[in-house]
């Protein structure tokens, strides 16, 4: 009796809700899994754009010209126009019947979220690129027919939709680099400060009045980088440096940490949001959007390490006078050691170049190599890219490495 | 009870969420074109995996591009009615279709992007 007092709402709410769930469209019916569409927001997720994208930022100027804007516009009409409709809503006539909608472009906050480097991508790659992929989009790539320039104007184009009317980097949308802030918040603030200037309340303590402290993004003087001297990282420098860490002679609360790492390794953290908080380190320094191209130092393959490499590189180790700091023998204890200061007037010890474990940017060759065609910018290591050959930076390279037990084993398993 | 129940199955399979619950868009890259058995057979991904499709066109179903409005005065974009035969594989369409028994049926299919 019980039972059939409420059997009959049961059979109500069982039947709306199968109504409920075939009332909506299912994905591609044909799909044997039965996938739902992603017609909302969340097909269109500003995922970080990969590291091949990640430093292909929009120049500033190219946002608000009328040129640029006007070539946009002239090939939105004939490209995309016929998906993204006329206005931008999402709602052109090829459009309306896919399974994952063009995004309305008008949408403020939507367009707001999305970073430059993503829109490039997006642009570039279409539908090919994951996870868009995956969720059936019929983007088309375009970077095969339209040149980089033109896909700037598009974008641009694309971006009077929302309304916007200054360029689109993060200082006018702090929106797009929300997650990459909340990450900083959570693991880099104590060190580098709310303001990434380097100052947080942690960092100071690492190594008390001596170098290295932690990095203030707002400078442009970053150590670890493969692009040549002057320049900012490229953002697979930065995302180097986020997955492994710095490692150093270390200091009072270092002495714990693996490694030696004044700086830990965040190789943990999934790999979208060690992006994302790249994101936010990037848009504390704007000279990122203002740099046009990044170039990077290319790192020949690695020769052998042979006896006269390194009887060769030992030799250059004295003619470049590498040993006025590292010393005869490699201690770090040459005659310029006591004196040596970083660009900030703290004194900075001369890397020992017997315990490869602590090399700040990495001990394998190609390193090495990096390190010294790059200098370490904001210390007394200089660049030797200009003075050195490449068959000359491995011999200096292997010598280094022979110092070492550690080396010379980094060194025979090229 | 079992009255009421039966009311409310049939109230269900006749409403019109239960008519359109096996309609779905899909959209791909076109691989083959059959215009004698008036097939289509599309490269579709969806949840990471890609296959093929067979799709088979309703009689009297509609293949068309959009093309912009020449007409003075016209602006946005108008149909083209082409014949299946004029898609070339590469070419980007959407197409709803519906299951009947174990076919992918479409009354319509839209050229996305020609190649």
């Amino acid at each position: 009796m019980r039972l059939r007092y409420w059997s009959l709402p049961a059979l109500a709410v069982a039947l709306t809700t199968l109504g409920v769930w075939a009332g909506v469209p299912s994905g591609t019916r044909a799909d044997p899994n039965g996938e739902p569409h992603d017609d909302a927001k969340g097909g269109h997720a500003h995922v970080p754009a990969p590291l091949e994208y990640a430093d292909r930022h929009v120049p500033l100027s190219a946002w608000t010209d009328a040129a640029t804007i006007a070539r946009g516009k002239e090939i939105y009409t004939t490209k995309c126009a016929v998906c993204h409709g006329d206005a931008g809503d999402g709602k052109g006539p090829a459009g309306v019947a896919l399974p994952l909608k063009p995004p309305d472009l008008r949408d403020k906050s939507g367009i707001a979220e999305m970073r430059d480097n993503y829109w490039f991508w997006r642009v570039s790659e279409g539908g090919q690129a994951e996870p868009f992929k995956s969720k059936g989009s019929a983007m088309p790539p375009w970077k095969g027919e339209l040149s980089v320039e033109d896909r700037w104007a598009v974008m641009a184009y694309q971006h009077t939709f929302s309304g916007h009317n200054g360029p689109h980097v993060p200082s006018e949308h702090p929106e797009s680099v929300r997650v990459g802030r909340d990450i900083y918040a959570m693991a880099c603030l104590m060190c580098h400060g709310a303001d990434g200037k380097g100052d947080g309340s942690v960092g100071g303590t690492l190594s008390p009045r001596r170098a290295p402290q932690p990095r203030d993004f707002t400078s442009n003087a970053f150590k670890l980088r493969s692009t040549p001297s002057g320049q900012l990282p490229s953002t697979a420098d930065l995302y180097r440096t986020v997955s492994e860490g710095i490692r150093a002679a270390g200091g009072p609360l270092t002495f714990g940490l693996r490694g030696y790492r004044i700086m830990p390794s965040f190789r943990h953290m999934p790999e979208e949001q060690r992006l994302e908080v790249i994101e936010y380190v990037k848009s504390l320094n704007p000279k990122f959007w203002e740099q046009r191209e990044i170039k990077t130092v290319a790192i020949p393959p690695a020769p052998p390490a042979t006896p006269e490499r390194i009887a060769r590189g030992k030799q250059l180790y004295a003619d470049a006078e590498c040993l006025a700091c590292h010393g005869a023998t490699g201690r770090g204890d040459g005659p310029s050691a006591p004196t040596l200061k970083d660009q900030s007037g703290l004194r900075i010890a001369a890397t020992d170049l017997r315990q490869p474990a602590r090399f700040k940017n990495g001990a394998r060759p190609e390193d090495l190599y990096r390190t010294l065609v790059t200098g370490l910018a904001g210390t007394p290591m200089p660049s030797y890219g200009d003075s050195l050959g490449p068959d000359q930076a491995w011999d200096l390279v292997y010598y280094v490495l022979s110092l070492s037990g550690d080396g010379r084993r980094a060194a025979e398993a090229r | 009870m079992k009255k009421l129940a039966l009311t409310m199955a049939l109230l269900f399979l006749g409403s019109p969420a239960a008519a359109v619950a096996d309609e779905a868009p899909i959209s791909g890259t076109v691989k083959a074109v059959d215009a004698g058995a008036q097939t289509l057979t599309l490269n579709v991904t969806a949840k990471g995996k890609t296959r093929e499709v067979v799709v088979h066109m309703k009689p009297g179903a509609k293949v068309v591009k959009f093309a912009r409005a020449t007409e003075p005065g016209k602006s946005g974009f108008v149909e083209q009615e082409v014949s299946l035969g004029d898609l070339k594989p590469g070419w980007i369409v959407s197409a709803t279709t519906k299951h009947e028994g174990d076919k992918e049926v479409a009354d319509a299919v839209k050229v996305v992007m020609e190649k």
